[in-house]
C-alpha cells in the first residue's frame, strides 16, 4: 500500500516541520538561546493589563533600561482564574491579585503573603450617558456589573449602598470579565459597571459612558489590588522580594512624581506589556490626576481590617483569618523614605 | 476415510422467548468421499446454512460431532475454505489482493503466478486491479471463489454462492463451477434451496426436511457431466426430489408431504 | 467477453464517470463545467454574505461592529507586525499534537474496546461520563497538570478530539460485518494479524468519519484551549484583541482566519475519505 506509506512520511513531515517553525518564530529556540539561559534563574510575576498593575510593567522596564535585565519576568493573564491558578500551581510565585482574594486563599490554607499594595483608588462606577441614573438611590433594582465576588469593586458597592441607606436586595449585582464591561454598557445589557482602570475610561473616551462616581468619592485610598508572594519566595529568596518590593516602591514614587512620568508610562506600558491603545492609559491617568494613585502602598492593618469586615458582611470571608496571618510588611521598613527611580526617558525629538 | 462425516449432529438455538428452545437441526449423520460435490437442499429456513456452518468450524453443535479426515471439527481452518453467499469478498482489497488474501507464507512470484492462474480460471482477465466496488454482484463471487481456490484448501463449503445473481448469471456461473471442479477435484459441499441447482451440479444430493430438520434422503445423481437440462432422466430426478419436499413439477398444483 | 457486459450494466449511468476496461474507474477530472461551476458556487455565495455584513454594520450604525473591510485591514496590520504567521504556526503546532495524540491513542483504545466487549463494559461508561465536559472545565485540571506552556493547550485539544475518534472506531468495530470475520478466520489469521489487516481495515471508513468530525472539534477548542496565558495563536489573539479595548476587529479577524483554516483541514481530511482503502465505505455519489 504505497499511498498508506505516502500518506505517513506526510504526516511525519508535517509534524517536523510545524514544530520546527513553531519553536523558530515562538519558542525562540533558535536565536536567543543565550538569552534565556539566564532568564531561567529569574521568577515569574503575574499580572492583567490593568491599571491597577502598572507599577508591575513600569517596574520591569525602568529596570530593563537601567540595569539592562528585570528582576521578575513578568507573565500576562486574561482573567482573574488563570492568573490565580498560575500562582496555586506554582508557575507565579509572585502576582498582583485582589486584595480580598488573596485574604480568601489564606483562609483556604495557600501560602500567599501580601507584601505591598498596588495602588490606591483607581476603580469607578459607569452608566450610560443617556441613562437617568445621577444618584446610587437611582440604581434601585437595575443591574450591576461586577469583575470578581472577591473584588473590591463589589465591597465598595456594598459600601456605596449602606451609605445610600439601600441594601444588596435593591440592585442586581452580575459577574462579568472587565473587558466585556465597555461593549456590555454600550449595548446597555446591564445599567451599570464598575471595574479597574482602563475599562471604565475606555465608556468615557467613546463617548458613551458617564462617571456615577469615582471610587475616591466613595472610599478615599480605597485599595484593590496588592502585590502578594509565596511564603516560599520569602523563606528561600528573601533577597529578590526585597528587591521587587523596592522595585515596585520605587516606580509608583516615580509614576507620581509628575504627569510627565505617567504619559511616558502610559506609552511605553501600552505598547510593549499591555498591548493597548496609549491614548487609553494616558486619559485614565491623568483626567482627573488623582483618578489612580501609586503613592502610600504601605501595608496599614486598618485598611485591611475594613475589607475583612466588609468581606464577612457580602460573604466572601470568613474571618478566619487577620492581618498577621496574610500579610508580611517587613519589606517597606518606612514608605516615605522611599525614593522614585532615578530615571528619565530620552528626549523623543 | 471419508472426506467429511456428520455423526448425529443436532442443535438448538435459544428462541425469542426466555426458555424456549427451538431445534434446527436433528440428528445428522452423513458420510462425504473425497473429491465429491456434494449438494444440500431443504425449505428455506431449515437449517442447511446452519449444518455448513457446523461442519466449516465456525458454530459448535449441541450435540453430536462434524468429521474432517478424521479429526473433530472445532474451529475454521484454512484447509477448508467457506465461500459465502455474498459481501465475503474483503472490499478495501481489490481483485489481486483478495484472491492473494491466504497466500502470505508464499514469495511474491509465487503470488503472482497463483493469482494469474486463477484470475484466468474464473475469467476475470484485466480486472485484477479493480476494486470489488466496482464490480457486478457475478464477478465479486468468482473472486470470492478464486480466493478460495488459491489457497489450495481440501474441501470448499460454499453457502448459496449463486443466490444473490440472476437467472443467466446463475446458468452461467455454474458451468464455471463444473468445468473448475473438473480441473481441480476438490471436495464440495453446496448448499442451495434451488433444487435444479442441486441437480445440475452434485454427484449427490442430501435432501432435509423442515424444521427440526432430519436428513430425509441421499439421492444419488448418477448423470453425466455436462448435464442436459432436456435429458429425461435429470428431469426424473429433479422431479423425484421435488416429490421429497412435497412439491409438484405442475406449478399451482399441490401434494401431501410424503 | 460477457464479463465486459456484467461491469457496464452495473455501473450507474452518471455523466463525470468514464468506465475503462480493465481499468479502475475513476471521476477525476471531472468536466471543465463541472470544476468552475464548484468554484464559482461557493464563492459567490461568499460575495453575498460579506457585503450582506458590511451593510448590516454600516446601516446600524455600531460603533464596535468591524465591517469587512476594517478585519481585513486587521489582518493586514497583523502581517506587518509579523504576527499573523507566528499565531497561525503556533495554534497550528498545538492542534497538530494534540490531534496527533489524540489519533495515536483514540484509534487503538477504541479497536481494543470495540472488540473486547469486557473491556468495552469496564471502560465505557467512563468514557461516556468523560465526553460531555468542556474542555473549558478542564483548564484548571490543565494549568495545575502542565504549567503555562504548550503543553497545556495541547492536552485540552487532545481531551476534546480523543473521545469522537474512540467512540467512532468502538462503533466501527462493533458494527463491522461478521462475515468478513469468518473469512478472516477461515485463512487462518492470528489475532494480531487479524486486528491489523481486517478489523482496522473494515473500520477504516467510520473511524475517518470520527476523525473528520474530531479535527472540527479539535479546532474549535483552539481559542478555549488558548485562554490559558500562552502568549500566541489565533485563540490567543481573540482573547487579547478583547483586552486590549475596542479591537474587534481583531477579534473578528481571528474568528476569520480560524475559519479559513477550519475549511482548509476539512478539506484535506476529504481527499482521505478518497483513498481506495477508505471509500469502499461511502455510498457512491
Amino acid at each position: 500500500m504505497s499511498s498508506r506509506k505516502f500518506l505517513i512520511g506526510i504526516a511525519i513531515a508535517w509534524l517536523i516541520a510545524i514544530t520546527l517553525l513553531h519553536a523558530a518564530l515562538n519558542l525562540h529556540w533558535f536565536d536567543r538561546a543565550k538569552k534565556t539561559a539566564s532568564a531561567n534563574s529569574r521568577f515569574r510575576i503575574g499580572f492583567l493589563p490593568v491599571t491597577c498593575h502598572l507599577t508591575c510593567p513600569v517596574t520591569d522596564f525602568i529596570n530593563k533600561q537601567m540595569t539592562g535585565e528585570s528582576i521578575f519576568d513578568p507573565v500576562r493573564f486574561n482573567g482573574w482564574p488563570e492568573l490565580k491558578e498560575a500562582y496555586l500551581s506554582g508557575y507565579t510565585p509572585a502576582t498582583f491579585i485582589l486584595a480580598p482574594m488573596a485574604m480568601a486563599l489564606r483562609e483556604q490554607g495557600v501560602p500567599i503573603k501580601i507584601v505591598y499594595l498596588g495602588h490606591r483608588d483607581g476603580s469607578a462606577v459607569m452608566v450610560h450617558k443617556d441613562s437617568n441614573i445621577w444618584r446610587m438611590a437611582d440604581l434601585r433594582g437595575k443591574k450591576i456589573a461586577v469583575p470578581n465576588r472577591y473584588s473590591n469593586q463589589r465591597l465598595l458597592i456594598f459600601r456605596a449602598l449602606k451609605q445610600a441607606g439601600m441594601t444588596i436586595e435593591d440592585i442586581e449585582l452580575v459577574e462579568m470579565p472587565p473587558p466585556d464591561m465597555p461593549a456590555a454598557l454600550y449595548a446597555k445589557a446591564v445599567d451599570a459597571i464598575s471595574s479597574g482602570e482602563p475599562f471604565m475610561g475606555q465608556t468615557e473616551l467613546d463617548g458613551y459612558g458617564r462617571v456615577l462616581w469615582l471610587t475616591k468619592d466613595v472610599w478615599p485610598n480605597f485599595i484593590s489590588c496588592v502585590l502578594a508572594v509565596h511564603e516560599d519566595m520569602i523563606a528561600n529568596h528573601r533577597d529578590v522580594v526585597q528587591r521587587l518590593v523596592d522595585g515596585i516602591a520605587k516606580s509608583g514614587k516615580w509614576i507620581d512624581a509628575s504627569m510627565d512620568h505617567r504619559m511616558e508610562a502610559a506609552q511605553f506600558v501600552a505598547n510593549n506589556y499591555y498591548n493597548q491603545n496609549p491614548r487609553l492609559l494616558s486619559f485614565v491617568l491623568s483626567k482627573p490626576p488623582d483618578r489612580v494613585k501609586y503613592t502610600n502602598l504601605a501595608l496599614r492593618k486598618p485598611d485591611f481590617e475594613e475589607i475583612e469586615a466588609l468581606g464577612r458582611e457580602a460573604g466572601i470571608l470568613k474571618g478566619t483569618v487577620h492581618f498577621a496571618d496574610y500579610t508580611d510588611d517587613s519589606f517597606v521598613k518606612d514608605d516615605s523614605a522611599v525614593q522614585p527611580y532615578a530615571w528619565e526617558p530620552a528626549t523623543k525629538k | 476415510m471419508s472426506a467429511v462425516s456428520l455423526r448425529n449432529l443436532s442443535i438448538r438455538f435459544p428462541g425469542k422467548r426466555s426458555g424456549q428452545q427451538i431445534d434446527v437441526l436433528e440428528n445428522v449423520s452423513a458420510d462425504v468421499a473425497a473429491g465429491e460435490f456434494v449438494c444440500i437442499v431443504g425449505p428455506s429456513g431449515c437449517g442447511k446454512s446452519t449444518l455448513l456452518n457446523i461442519v466449516a468450524g465456525f458454530i459448535s453443535p449441541t450435540s453430536g460431532d462434524a468429521l474432517v479426515e478424521g479429526v473433530r471439527v472445532t474451529r475454521p481452518d484454512p484447509r477448508r475454505i467457506f465461500v459465502f453467499q455474498e459481501n465475503g469478498v474483503f472490499p478495501w482489497l481489490n481483485v489481486r489482493e483478495n484472491i492473494s488474501f491466504g497466500l502470505r507464507a508464499r514469495s511474491k512470484e509465487e503470488q503472482n503466478a497463483i493469482v494469474a492462474r486463477y484470475v484466468e480460471m474464473v475469467g476475470l482477465n484485466g480486472f485484477e486491479d479493480a476494486y470489488p466496488r466496482e464490480l457486478s454482484g457475478g464477478m465479486r463471487q468468482r473472486v470470492e471463489i478464486a480466493r478460495a481456490l488459491a489457497a489450495n484448501p481440501d474441501i470448499i463449503y460454499m453457502d448459496e454462492p449463486f443466490g444473490a445473481l440472476d437467472f443467466i448469471t446463475r446458468l452461467k456461473m455454474r458451468a464455471d463451477l463444473t468445468r473448475i471442479w473438473q480441473a481441480e477435484r476438490k471436495t464440495i459441499l453446496f448448499v442451495t434451496h434451488d433444487i435444479e441447482e442441486a441437480v445440475q451440479l452434485a454427484d449427490r444430493i442430501f435432501v432435509f426436511s423442515k424444521r427440526p430438520a432430519t436428513l430425509q434422503k441421499i439421492v444419488n445423481v448418477d448423470l453425466p457431466r455436462p448435464r442436459d437440462l432436456d435429458s429425461p432422466s435429470y428431469l426424473r430426478k429433479r422431479d423425484e426430489i421435488f416429490r421429497l419436499m412435497g412439491m409438484s413439477s405442475r406449478i399451482g398444483e399441490a401434494i401431501m408431504a410424503s | 467477453m460477457s464479463a465486459e457486459s456484467e461491469i457496464i450494466s452495473n455501473v450507474r449511468s452518471s455523466p463525470d464517470v468514464h468506465a475503462v476496461r480493465g481499468k479502475r474507474l475513476t471521476i477525476w477530472p471531472p468536466s471543465p463545467d463541472a470544476l468552475l461551476w464548484r468554484i464559482v458556487r461557493p464563492v459567490g455565495m461568499a460575495a453575498l454574505f460579506l457585503t450582506l455584513w458590511g451593510l448590516a454594520v454600516r446601516w446600524s450604525h455600531t460603533d464596535l461592529f468591524p465591517t469587512p473591510g476594517n478585519v481585513v485591514r486587521g489582518i493586514v496590520e497583523l502581517g506587518e507586525k509579523g504576527l499573523l504567521l507566528k499565531y497561525i504556526v503556533a495554534s497550528l503546532f498545538r492542534v497538530t499534537w494534540g490531534f496527533t495524540l489524540a489519533l495515536v491513542l483514540g484509534i487503538p483504545f477504541g479497536l481494543i474496546l470495540g472488540w473486547y466487549s469486557r473491556a468495552f463494559q469496564a471502560f465505557n461508561p467512563l468514557i461516556q461520563i468523560l465526553r460531555p465536559i468542556s474542555p473549558i472545565a478542564w483548564i484548571p485540571v490543565a494549568i495545575l497538570w502542565f504549567g503555562v506552556s504548550d503543553a497545556a493547550p495541547i492536552f485540552l485539544i487532545f481531551l476534546a478530539s480523543v473521545f469522537p475518534i474512540t467512540v467512532a472506531t468502538i462503533a466501527a468495530v462493533q458494527n463491522m460485518q461478521p462475515v468478513y470475520l469468518r473469512a478472516a478466520q477461515n485463512f487462518g489469521l492470528g489475532r494480531w494479524e487479524l486486528f491489523h489487516r481486517v478489523i482496522f481495515r473494515a473500520s477504516l471508513p467510520q473511524i475517518i468519519t470520527g476523525v473528520r468530525i474530531a479535527l472540527g472539534v479539535a479546532w474549535l477548542v483552539v481559542v478555549a484551549a488558548e485562554m490559558i496565558a500562552v502568549n500566541s495563536g489565533l485563540g490567543y489573539l481573540i482573547i487579547d484583541a478583547r483586552n486590549a479595548g475596542k479591537r474587534y476587529d481583531l477579534v473578528v479577524a481571528g474568528m476569520v482566519m480560524i475559519g479559513l483554516i477550519g475549511l482548509v483541514l476539512d478539506l484535506l481530511v476529504r481527499q482521505l475519505e478518497k483513498l481506495d482503502a477508505v471509500r469502499w465505505g461511502y455510498a457512491r455519489r
